[in-house]
């Protein structure tokens, strides 16, 4: 794994520079000197699986996310490195601690010839939060702006949001509170523009090859449904000029293994998930080929802190004391995942990892410690843990890991329960289940992403876990307008959060993939996992 | 005859009404509905997303307005597949998957009663076993098995197929799916076909023929193909209908955009809509063949009477 | 023939069908060699595990996915968590053998009566009757499975009922009409004129003449079933961890078969030689029940 800059100081200072040094930088491929490109300049990438929807509104998963990102710029995007970088935006200044304006560059257009305009974005922003929409993942992204919640929650009209045209290349945006992250906010797909003389003239077909109109690098020239979508290069778009991919297909296999034998036919360039178990078998066979980084992305098992027998912190603590994390990323997975001790994955921004300091322990010592810890609190071996996750046979190795731990090192026995997905979110949710497997991937770099899951009250904290002090912290290290200061706040309150032992941290997600020698741009430490493929291109082979 | 037509055809009305009732009713008790999401959704959003799709409508209600959809010929809308009706989505997968379906049915049938007229001929030799040796590989290993060992010899050991993947009804990517599916229902046809000409043959009639003289060859393509073929034909039936509809191991490791995945990802995703339509779908289809397979009933024992 | 009335005379060894279905059966020499080999698995099954000294889920993290041994017992290898798969093959095998059994048991029952009663009913019966069937094949088949496992819980007798809940219809087809071609033979027709009841001329004239046809197609319902055991279980609906089926063992297999090719060999042939020894098992039987050939 290659080093990165230390997330904190050193990011936020790049995010003000970049903001401040008004578009002169090219944000796309950068291709080193000396390299010579291919004729062809076209890839196939597996993207994992089949789009929900292309209409920025309407998309949840991060597949959907990746094609729409080429298809529509927003005011900002992220690069192959997982940078913040202008996009329809040239440059942004943040006035006052809840007022931003965005600079808008002049030679922005649309597909069609029209400009792209500060007006689009107020339009599309609107559309995006109006309940009357009903875009599912609108409540997510409403908190940030002023009056958003009430927005969507139907309490004010979408006039109200806080999102203003001052004149065709500025726009205004007001927060709810300080949100020192927005530029990352607002470069994630969903924030993106939407043709409003499309949309209204076609309505629910208005994403159909034919009708769409995008601001992008790329053009939609074909959909077939389980299939592909296929792009091609629009010739409109600003820095059409360092676009090197002409064309790019992306599939929708969802199933690891046929992934990898249409990469090992020559059917596609770009694997997206190696099948599970393979990892350490291809990379022997594929040395040049695999690739390997982290993702911001925690692996971690939800603990219902309300359930009758895991109410005791002592008990919470103990099961987490004895796996053997250790084992669990060297052996059981064996992809290349950290262990985990704390909240924060490596390479999150605005917070530094913890770690528990019976971490360094020799694991006796902490068996020991964990039996102490259970029989003070009363539970005698031969009770029954219940665990649910949903069936995979990834999570099924872990959960499998976990109860012989639990039962090996403390005499706990577990009774496993595999669910449909749907079923395993529904039972999460509603608290309906004692320790469940879970998993927290972000959508934009920032701590307060992975905080979330500890705060009283959070709509995803499933635990139903609650520490006021450090939710105290968080308000606070928001507030904060120095970013060091934030991340001192942020860091603390994750560490007294996770002292309650919510949750079992266990790995950090990596990202085990195969891609063709020939294909450039690719960059192991992007933790965020989001490629444009206007960051692409193909060397001569 | 005909009016025997005219009336199984009229009752596919019926048959299709009470198969969408029960589905309907088997899908909202299913738990987990079309919404639920890892992140929760706002009340208004939920409120306006129900609305969109009928669901704050009681149920029967709900029932009423997808039947006055259904009589235009409406699908309705998918929830998975946002940007798609259930009609588009269908119309494009149905032809694929009667594509590979159709055409592995064909060949398994054609296959299968040559296999089986062969192992009966030579019954208990060295040749019926060895027959039914071979053309039961596709019952005795999954297609799960099966699958990746062909796409291992015929797309990476010997590089000439893709191992997956679909271009416009391009040959080179029904190949491989449809010798999957053809492998597997070869077998089914062939055992049954071996068995039923056996008993055949030793039937009165067949006795007389051969006492008449009448060469081997004759007494069985004349004389007992016709009865025999009768269990293979109750059988092709449903091995049709479950290759173009339920073809989902075969459609996911070649990555074939065909029904299966349609209605697998309908139940998973609870995708209402999508999974009452393919059940219309699946349901006239059986209703046809059915129709046609008892018809060819009446062909193949004249004594049969309708 | 003795020149007196035909008495019963039992100082003379009669021939009894039952005796010539044997002797027939006999004659079908993979069929013989089946039962022997069937019978050797089916005892390994039940009997190995006891004797082998792994247990079938205890996991050996310094063992993970190791080929095939004499070290430790290890003689199919372990799996990725380190498990013998010997002793997980054989559990394994007493899950497909028994599911196997139990729902081939229930959906041929119900298949054959379904069958033969609207073969023989003829009319508006057949067709009700027919036309349930077809609609229970446009039913997915998935989500009846969950549906089912969600309300009633998770038990292997779920299985057994979600499996044998579509496995009957096509035996209802093939039966219904074979039923279709019998009963207008003559022997039927005979039966009826002298006033027999129907449902004797049903189970004891019509049924046995179907015997060779459900026989076979009995043994084609066998694999159907052990492997949609396996893609229950995949699902969560079948055989829960640890416990495991040669279908969930294959299928786990098959996923890394480039990598550690025994994980899927062995159940494999376990499955394999089961089920071919069950076709020509299946063969056998209906030569050796073949009405027509005495």
């Amino acid at each position: 794994m290659t080093t990165r800059h230390k997330p904190s100081l050193a990011r936020a200072l790049a995010a003000f520079a970049v903001a401040a040094a008004a578009g002169a930088a090219v944000h796309a491929a950068v291709i080193p000197p000396g390299t010579v490109l291919a004729a062809r300049q076209e890839m196939v990438r597996n993207n994992g699986s089949e789009p929900e929807s292309l209409d920025p509104a309407y998309i949840e998963s991060v597949p959907a996310g990746e094609i729409d990102r080429d298809l529509f710029e927003g005011l900002t995007s992220t690069d192959h490195h997982s940078n913040v970088v202008p996009g329809v935006a040239e440059s942004w200044k943040q006035v006052d601690p809840t007022t931003w304006v965005f600079k808008l560059r002049k030679n922005a257009t649309w597909s069609n010839g029209t400009p792209v305009t500060a007006e689009d974005f107020v339009w599309s922003w609107r559309r995006f939060l109006d309940p009357k929409t009903a875009a599912k993942i609108a409540t997510t992204y409403a908190v940030y702006l002023a009056n958003g919640m009430e927005v969507v929650n139907g309490k004010k009209p979408v006039t109200a949001l806080g999102v203003r045209a001052i004149d065709a290349q500025t726009l205004e945006v007001k927060t709810a509170g300080p949100v020192p992250f927005l530029p990352a906010v607002v470069s994630v797909a969903q924030y993106g523009p939407q043709p409003r003389a499309i949309v209204e003239k076609f309505g629910k077909d208005w994403t159909k090859p034919g009708n769409i109109v995008s601001n992008g690098a790329y053009v939609l020239k074909d959909w077939q449904v389980n299939s592909k979508v296929v792009v091609e290069k629009n010739p409109a778009y600003w820095d059409a000029a360092n676009v090197q991919l002409t064309r790019v297909t992306f599939l929708c296999v969802e199933d690891g293994n046929a992934d990898l034998k249409l990469y090992q036919s020559g059917e596609e360039d770009y694997l997206y998930q190696l099948p599970p178990g393979s990892y350490s078998s291809l990379k022997a066979q594929y040395p040049r080929e695999i690739h390997n980084g982290p993702l911001l992305g925690l692996r971690f098992y939800a603990l219902n802190n309300q359930d009758p027998l895991l109410k005791d912190v002592r008990v919470r603590k103990a099961l987490s004391m004895v796996i053997d994390r250790n084992i669990l990323s060297e052996k059981v997975t064996a992809d290349g995942q950290a262990p985990l001790y704390g909240l924060a994955v490596k390479g999150l921004a605005a917070i530094q990892q913890t770690r528990y300091d019976w971490a360094d322990w020799p694991m006796d010592k902490r068996v020991a410690e964990a039996r102490r810890l259970l029989a003070e609190a009363g539970v005698k071996p031969g009770t029954k843990l219940r665990f649910t996750y949903n069936n995979s046979d990834y999570h099924k190795k872990m959960a499998i890991f976990a109860a012989s731990e639990w039962k090996t090192k403390l005499g706990l026995d577990t009774e496993m329960d595999s669910l449909e997905f749907k079923v395993l979110i529904r039972k999460r949710h509603d608290g309906d289940y004692q320790i469940a497997r879970h998993g927290w991937v972000v959508t934009f770099n920032d701590a307060t992403l992975f905080l979330a899951l500890l705060q009283c009250g959070s709509e995803v904290n499933d635990q139903r876990s609650c520490n006021r002090k450090a939710d105290e912290l968080i308000e606070q290290g928001n507030a904060a307008t120095d970013p060091a200061r934030r991340e001192a706040l942020l860091t603390q309150a994750a560490k007294l959060a996770m002292d309650d032992y919510p949750v079992i941290p266990l790995l950090q997600y990596s990202v085990p993939r195969l891609i063709k020698p020939w294909v450039g741009g690719y960059d192991e430490a992007n933790g965020m996992d989001r490629y444009r493929s206007k960051d692409f291109y193909i060397l001569k082979h | 005859m005909w009016a025997y037509v005219v009336r199984r055809l009229l009752v596919t009305i019926p048959t299709v009404l009470a198969v969408v009732t029960l589905c309907y009713v088997l899908l909202h008790l299913t738990p987990g509905g079309p919404f639920d999401a890892e992140r929760k959704v706002s009340d208004a959003v939920l409120a306006n997303l129900q609305a969109k799709y009928h669901l704050d409508l009681p149920l029967w209600k709900q029932y009423l307005y997808y039947l006055r959809d259904l009589l235009h010929g409406d699908l309705g809308a998918s929830f998975r597949y946002a940007d798609w009706s259930v009609n588009d989505l269908v119309a494009r997968a149905l032809p694929v998957s009667l594509a590979i379906g159709g055409t592995s049915m064909a060949v398994a049938a054609i296959l299968g009663v040559a296999l089986g007229i062969t192992a009966a001929l030579r019954q208990n030799s060295a040749v019926d076993i060895g027959v039914m040796l071979v053309a039961n590989i596709g019952s005795v290993l999954p297609s799960f098995v099966l699958g990746p060992v062909l796409v291992l010899v015929f797309a990476i050991m010997l590089p000439l197929l893709p191992s997956g993947g679909w271009d416009d009804f391009a040959p080179r990517y029904m190949i491989l799916p449809i010798a999957l599916l053809t492998l597997i229902n070869v077998s089914t046809i062939g055992r049954i076909m071996r068995g039923s000409l056996i008993e055949v043959l030793s039937s009165n009639f067949i006795r007389t023929a051969r006492a008449k003289g009448l060469p081997m060859r004759v007494v069985v393509l004349r004389h007992a193909l016709r009865p025999a073929l009768l269990p293979v034909v109750s059988i092709i039936g449903p091995l049709a209908i479950s290759s173009i509809t339920s073809a989902i191991v075969t459609e996911s490791w070649f990555s074939i955009p065909g029904l299966g995945k349609l209605i697998v990802n309908g139940a998973s995703d609870r995708d209402y809509t999508l999974v009452l339509g393919l059940v219309v779908l699946v349901t006239v289809m059986a209703v046809l063949l059915n129709l046609l397979v008892d018809l060819a009933y009446a062909w193949l024992d004249p004594k049969i009477r309708y | 023939m003795s020149a007196s009335l035909p008495i019963a005379d039992t100082a003379h060894a009669g021939r009894s069908p039952w005796r010539d279905a044997r002797v027939r059966f006999m004659r079908h020499r993979a069929a013989v060699a089946s039962v022997f080999i069937l019978a050797l698995v089916a005892l390994a099954c039940v009997v190995g595990p006891m004797l082998l000294p792994n247990a079938y889920d205890s996991v050996d993290w310094n063992l993970m996915s190791a080929p095939p041994t004499r070290a430790g017992w290890h003689l199919f290898g372990t799996d990725e968590l380190g498990r013998d798969l010997l002793v997980r093959t054989l559990i394994g095998g007493r899950i497909s053998l028994a599911v196997g059994l139990l729902a081939t048991l229930v959906s041929v029952t119900i298949g054959v009566v379904w069958g033969a009663v609207a073969g023989f009913a003829g009319g508006r019966v057949d067709s009700v009757m027919m036309r349930i069937v077809d609609m229970a094949y446009a039913v997915p088949y998935l989500l009846i499975a969950i549906l089912v496992v969600t309300v009633f819980g998770r038990d292997i007798l779920l299985v057994v009922a979600a499996i044998a809940a579509f496995s009957w219809l096509d035996m209802a087809r093939v039966v219904r009409g074979q039923t279709l071609s019998i009963k207008s033979r003559e022997f039927v027709e005979a039966a009826r004129a002298i006033g027999v009841p129907t449902w004797r001329i049903i189970f004891q004239h019509v049924v046995p003449n179907l015997m060779g046809v459900v026989v076979i197609y009995t043994s084609i319902v066998v694999p159907g079933v052990i492997l949609s055991e396996s893609v229950l279980s995949f699902l969560g609906l079948g055989v829960q961890e640890p416990m495991t089926s040669w279908g969930v063992l294959i299928h786990d297999g098959a996923a890394v078969m480039g990598a550690a090719p025994w994980m899927i060999l062995f159940p494999a042939a376990a499955l394999s030689i089961t089920l071919y020894c069950a076709n020509f098992i299946g063969d056998g039987l209906r030569d050796a029940l073949d009405p027509k050939d005495r």
